[in-house]
C-alpha cells in the first residue's frame, strides 16, 4: 500500500484545504444555496401529455455553513428537492441558484456537482470503486485532475474518515457506516462546499447514525459546510439551524427547531413525529381542558420546546387544573405455560475451519412461551440476523438445538413443519415480491404449504384487510405500488399463511413514522389473536413494547429479562452499545419535578402513568 | 471470501511478473501464444518448455497453484492427445484391432499436450496468478484506447468491467438473502423434477433482477452526481506506467521467442 505522506503531515495539511482551495471562485454574497419557486413533474413513461407533479413552488434558501433540515413524509418530494440541488433535475418551473450559478446552465455542471457532493440512502448503490481508495478517486479522476494530486486528496480523505487501513480492501468487506462514511471521503476528495445527506442513515443502526453525525458535524465547523439533511428522523433534525418540513410537494411550514416543534399540530398534521418528550406533552395536554390549556398561555408563556421547559410545563398546568383521565386501553397480552420455541446452547461460526472462521453466536439459549412478544436488540454485526435464521432451519445449528412447538430443526422433515408454523419476514421483505399480481404474491406462501384453494383466497383476503390495503389492488402488479404498499404486501404474504408464530426483522425500517405506526398496529392485532412474535429491532421505541428483551452481544445472550429490568441497567446498554428509549430518559426527568417515581418506556405508558399518578395523589389528598 | 472474489486467483507477491505493467505482459503473452503455434517439432518446444519453467520460476508462485490452474481443461486434454494418438503414420507400435497407435502419432500426442499445457500454464500466470482484475481491465482500456477513433467504446467496456466486479460481492449476498427469504415462505428448492426447480427459480431471478434495475439506476445517479461524464478528459488514481523493468523484460523476452522461432525453422528446413 503507498502511503506517501505521515498522517501527522497529512492532517496538518487538510487545515489549509477548504475554501481557500475549493470555493475561491465563489463571491461571498453568492455562498448560498437557493431555490426559488421551483415545481418539478415527472414524465409519465407512454404517455407524453401526463405526468406525476413531485414539487410546487418550492423555495428554500441555505446560507453558507448551516445546517438545514427537509423533513417530510415518503413520497413528499424530498429527494427530487435534493436532486434539484445538484441540478440531477432541472425544475420545469422557477430557478435553482447554487453558489451563484443557476442548474440549468450547462457550463456549470460540473461546477455545481463538484460543490455539492450527495450521500445517498442506499450505501451499497452509491460506491463505484472496486477498491476503497479507487471509490474515493472517482470524483476526482472525473474532474481530470493529475494522478499525484488524487493521491494526496485520497490519502487525505481516508485519513480524515478514519478508513486508512481499508484503502486497498474491497467495498463489500465494509459494514454499513463505514460505507456511508466512505461516500463522505469520496465528495470531501472533491472539495465541496456543500453536503447533501438523502436519508443517508436510515439504512443504519443507531450507532452508526450518530458516528456518522458526529463526523458530519464535526466537517460542517472544519470546511464551513453547508448540509442540506433530507430525514424523517426527528431526533436529529433538531439538531438543525432551519428546518422544512414538507408535504406532497410544497413546504408545508418552515422555521427554526424551536418555531417548529413548540407547534405540535403541525407537526403531527405534516405526518411526523414529535420528539418523545413534546410527544407525552401533546398526549399530557389532551387529559385537560381548552380552559385550562389557555390558562397556561398566560401563565407559562415561553416556548415549551426543551425537555426541561416541557417538564416545567406540564408541572404548571397540573397546578391550574385537574386532569381529566381519559380512558386509555392498556391490554395486558396472556401468554400461556406452553413453551413454543426453544433454544439450547445454539453455537456458530461462520467459515468454521478456515481462516476466515467468525463466531456468529456461542452457547446462545433462550425460551419464548406461547402468546409472548419477545424483542431481540443488539447492534449490526451482533448476530442477530443469525440467530433468526436458525429458527425456521435456514441454518442447521453446528451446536445445540432448536427446538419449534417440539419440532427439531436438526430433522429435515421436521424443517418443513416449522417454516409453516413460523413466519419468518426479513429486513426489506418488499424486495422478495415477484409473481404478477399481488394476489398471486400473497398466496404464495400458502401455496407452497399445500392450503386448499379456497382457504388461500380468505386468507389472502383478511391479510389485505389487516395490512390495510383496498381489495382492489389484489390483480395489480406488485412493481407498480409504491415502497409502502410493497412492505405491506410483503407482511400480507406471512400473514396469510396464518402461522402460530411470527419473527419479523426490522419491519418498520425505512418508513416514515405514520408508515412504522401501522407496522406497530399489525404486531399489536398479531397479539390480540394471541401470536407469539418475535421483534428484531434496534429501535428501542419498539422494542419498549415486548413483554421480554434479549440482548445480544457479540454473538453472545448478555440479558434476555423484562422491559423495566433491561433498560435500568445502564452498565449492560451501554455494553451492548444500546441507547435507553427516549420517553424513559424523559420519565426520569418528570419524575423529579413531579417529586414520584414515574416510569414508563413508550410515550402513552408514560403519560398515562403520570396522570394515573396524579389522580390518585388526589384521591389521597381528598 | 470477499478478496478472493475480488482478486480473483491473483497470488499476491512482488516477483518480476507482478511488478510488469499489465500492458506488457498483454503483448507479451500474445506473442508468447504465436511462438507456441507455430512450431511442431521436438526442439523448440523443448525450449518453450524451458523458457516457461523459468517464467515459472521467477514468479515465485508454488507450483502446486500453478498445475491447478489445469484442472478445467483436463477433459480437453486428454480429448486432444487421444484424437492425435490414434491419427497419424509412421511405425505401428501398438494394434488394438480399431485403434492403432502409431509412432508419429504418439509423438505427435505428446507434443500437442505439452503445447495445451503450456498455453494454459502461461496464460494463467501471466493473467490471472500475476494480475489483478482491475489491473487487467485498466490495461484493456489503454491498448484499447486507439481503436475510440473509430467509435470502438473502450472506457465505457473498462468501466463496465469493473463496476460488474464491483457488484459482484454484492449481488452473491443478495441472492442469499432473496433464497433465504423464499425459503422461508415455503419455497423449495432441492426437491421435484427439473420443470419444478426451474420454476422454483423464478422467484430468486424475478427480485433479483428487479434489484440488479433499481442498483443500477441509483448507481447512474450516484455516479452522475460525481461528475461521471464518459472517459473523455478522465484521469486514473493509479496511472499505468512503463519502466526500465518493462523495457528489459521485453528485450530478453523477444530475444528468446526469436531465438525459438529461428530454431523452428531451421529444423523445418533441415527436413
Amino acid at each position: 500500500m503507498r502511503m506517501p505522506f505521515l498522517k501527522e503531515q497529512i492532517l496538518k495539511q487538510m487545515q489549509g484545504f477548504s475554501h481557500a482551495e475549493s470555493a475561491s471562485h465563489i463571491r461571498s454574497e453568492d455562498r448560498l444555496i437557493m431555490i426559488d419557486e421551483a415545481s418539478f413533474a415527472y414524465p409519465v413513461s407512454g404517455e407524453s401529455s401526463s405526468s406525476i407533479v413531485a414539487l410546487k413552488n418550492v423555495s428554500i434558501k441555505a446560507n453558507q455553513g448551516r445546517h438545514i433540515a427537509i423533513l417530510g413524509r415518503n413520497g413528499s418530494g424530498k429527494t427530487t428537492l435534493a436532486k434539484l440541488i445538484n441540478a440531477l433535475e432541472i425544475p420545469d418551473q422557477g430557478k435553482v441558484i447554487v453558489f451563484g450559478h443557476d442548474t440549468s446552465d450547462e457550463s456549470a455542471l460540473w461546477s455545481i456537482r463538484q460543490t455539492c457532493g450527495m450521500v445517498f440512502q442506499n450505501p451499497d448503490n452509491q460506491i463505484v470503486g472496486t477498491t476503497v481508495e479507487e471509490d474515493i478517486a472517482f470524483g476526482p479522476e472525473n474532474l481530470g485532475i493529475p494522478s499525484a494530486e488524487i493521491r494526496h486528496r485520497v490519502d487525505q480523505s481516508l485519513i480524515r474518515v478514519g478508513l486508512e487501513q481499508y484503502a486497498v480492501k474491497a467495498p463489500s468487506q465494509l459494514s454499513g457506516g463505514q460505507k456511508q462514511k466512505l461516500a463522505i471521503a469520496g465528495i470531501l476528495a472533491m472539495r465541496p462546499a456543500c453536503i447533501i445527506l438523502d436519508e443517508a442513515t436510515s439504512m443504519l443502526d443507531p450507532k452508526s447514525a450518530k458516528d456518522f453525525f458526529k463526523l458530519i458535524k464535526e466537517l460542517q465547523q472544519e470546511f464551513s459546510l453547508t448540509i442540506i439533511e433530507i430525514t424523517h428522523d426527528i431526533e436529529n433534525a433538531i439538531l438543525a439551524d432551519y428546518i422544512y418540513i414538507m408535504q406532497q410537494g410544497e413546504i408545508f411550514f418552515s422555521g427554526t427547531p424551536r418555531e417548529v416543534f413548540t407547534r405540535p399540530d403541525k407537526v403531527l398534521a405534516a405526518g411526523l413525529d414529535l420528539p418523545q418528550h413534546l410527544y407525552i406533552n401533546h398526549l399530557f395536554q389532551k387529559s385537560f381542558s381548552l380552559e385550562a390549556l389557555e390558562k397556561l398561555c398566560k401563565k407559562y408563556p415561553n416556548d415549551i420546546f426543551t425537555p426541561e421547559e416541557t417538564a416545567d410545563a406540564m408541572f404548571e398546568l397540573n397546578n391550574i387544573a385537574n386532569p381529566q383521565m381519559i380512558a386509555v386501553s392498556t391490554t395486558k397480552y396472556n401468554s400461556s405455560n406452553k413453551t413454543i420455541i426453544s433454544v439450547e446452547n445454539l453455537s456458530y461460526t461462520y467459515q468454521k475451519g478456515t481462516k476466515f472462521a467468525v463466531d456468529a453466536l456461542q452457547e446462545v439459549s433462550f425460551q419464548v412461551k406461547q402468546g409472548e412478544m419477545v424483542a431481540i436488540v443488539g447492534h449490526s454485526g451482533s448476530g442477530k440476523s443469525t440467530l433468526i435464521s436458525h429458527l425456521n432451519g435456514l441454518i442447521v445449528p453446528q451446536t445445540g438445538q432448536v427446538e419449534i412447538m417440539n419440532l427439531n430443526t436438526h430433522n429435515k422433515k421436521d424443517i418443513r413443519e416449522i417454516r409453516k408454523f413460523l413466519g419468518l419476514l426479513f429486513q426489506y421483505p418488499e424486495h422478495q415480491l415477484f409473481e404478477n399480481t399481488v394476489y398471486e404474491d400473497i398466496a404464495f406462501g400458502p401455496k407452497q404449504f399445500g392450503f386448499s384453494e379456497s382457504v388461500i383466497e380468505k386468507n389472502v383476503k383478511q391479510a389485505i384487510d389487516i395490512v390495510g390495503l383496498p381489495q382492489d389492488i389484489m390483480h395489480r402488479s406488485p412493481f407498480e405500488l409504491s415502497g409502502g404498499q410493497q412492505r405491506r404486501v410483503a407482511i400480507a404474504g406471512v400473514l396469510a399463511t396464518d402461522c402460530e408464530i411470527y419473527v419479523l426483522d426490522e419491519p418498520a425500517a425505512g418508513l416514515d413514522p405514520i408508515g412504522q405506526q401501522e407496522i406497530i398496529n399489525y404486531i399489536m392485532h398479531l397479539r390480540e389473536l394471541n401470536k407469539t412474535v418475535i421483534l428484531v429491532t434496534h429501535d428501542m421505541k419498539l422494542a419498549a413494547r415486548a413483554d421480554r428483551i434479549l440482548v445480544l452481544n457479540q454473538g453472545r445472550v448478555t440479558a434476555y429479562d423484562t422491559v423495566e429490568n433491561v433498560f435500568s441497567n445502564q452498565i449492560l446498554l451501554e455494553d451492548a452499545g444500546l441507547e435507553v428509549p427516549p420517553a424513559y430518559k424523559f420519565a426520569r426527568l418528570i419524575s423529579e419535578k413531579f417529586s414520584s417515581e414515574i416510569t414508563g418506556y413508550t410515550a402513552e405508558e408514560v403519560s398515562y402513568n403520570l396522570l394515573k399518578h396524579l389522580s390518585s395523589r388526589r384521591k389521597y389528598n381528598a | 471470501m470477499h478478496d478472493r472474489l475480488l482478486l480473483g486467483k491473483y497470488y499476491p507477491g512482488k516477483s518480476i511478473l507482478h511488478r510488469l505493467d499489465p500492458r506488457t505482459k498483454f503483448i507479451l503473452l500474445i506473442l508468447l501464444m504465436v511462438t507456441l503455434l507455430i512450431p511442431k517439432t521436438v526442439f523448440p518446444i523443448l525450449l518453450l518448455l524451458v523458457g516457461s519453467a523459468c517464467l515459472i520460476i521467477i514468479s515465485k508462485i508454488p507450483l502446486q497453484e500453478i498445475l491447478s490452474s489445469l484442472r478445467s481443461i483436463l477433459f480437453i486434454l486428454v480429448f486432444a492427445f487421444l484424437i492425435n494418438l490414434f491419427s497419424g503414420k509412421g511405425t505401428l507400435l501398438l494394434d488394438l484391432g480399431v485403434l492403432k497407435i502409431r509412432q508419429d502419432g504418439l509423438l505427435n500426442a505428446v507434443l500437442m499436450s505439452i503445447r495445451l499445457i503450456l498455453l494454459v500454464l502461461d496464460t494463467t500466470l501471466f493473467l490471472t496468478l500475476t494480475t489483478t482484475p482491475l489491473q487487467l481491465s485498466h490495461a484493456l482500456e489503454n491498448l484499447l484506447k486507439p481503436l475510440s477513433a473509430i467509435r470502438f467504446p473502450a472506457h465505457e467496456i473498462a468501466m463496465m468491467m469493473s463496476i460488474a466486479l464491483r457488484f459482484v460481492p454484492t449481488l452473491l449476498e443478495e441472492t442469499d438473502k432473496i433464497m433465504k427469504a423464499q425459503s422461508s415462505r415455503g419455497a423449495n428448492y432441492d426437491t421435484g423434477g427439473f420443470l419444478k426447480k426451474a420454476k422454483g427459480y423464478i422467484s430468486i431471478i424475478v427480485p433479483l433482477f428487479i434489484s440488479c434495475f433499481r442498483r443500477a439506476d441509483e448507481l447512474a445517479n450516484a455516479m452522475e452526481a460525481r461528475c461521471y461524464h464518459g472517459g473523455a478528459g478522465r484521469t486514473k488514481l493509479n496511472e499505468l506506467r512503463y519502466t526500465s523493468l518493462d523495457l528489459f523484460f521485453s528485450i530478453i523476452f523477444i530475444i528468446c521467442c526469436a531465438i525459438i522461432l529461428f530454431a523452428h525453422y531451421q529444423m523445418s528446413n533441415l527436413i
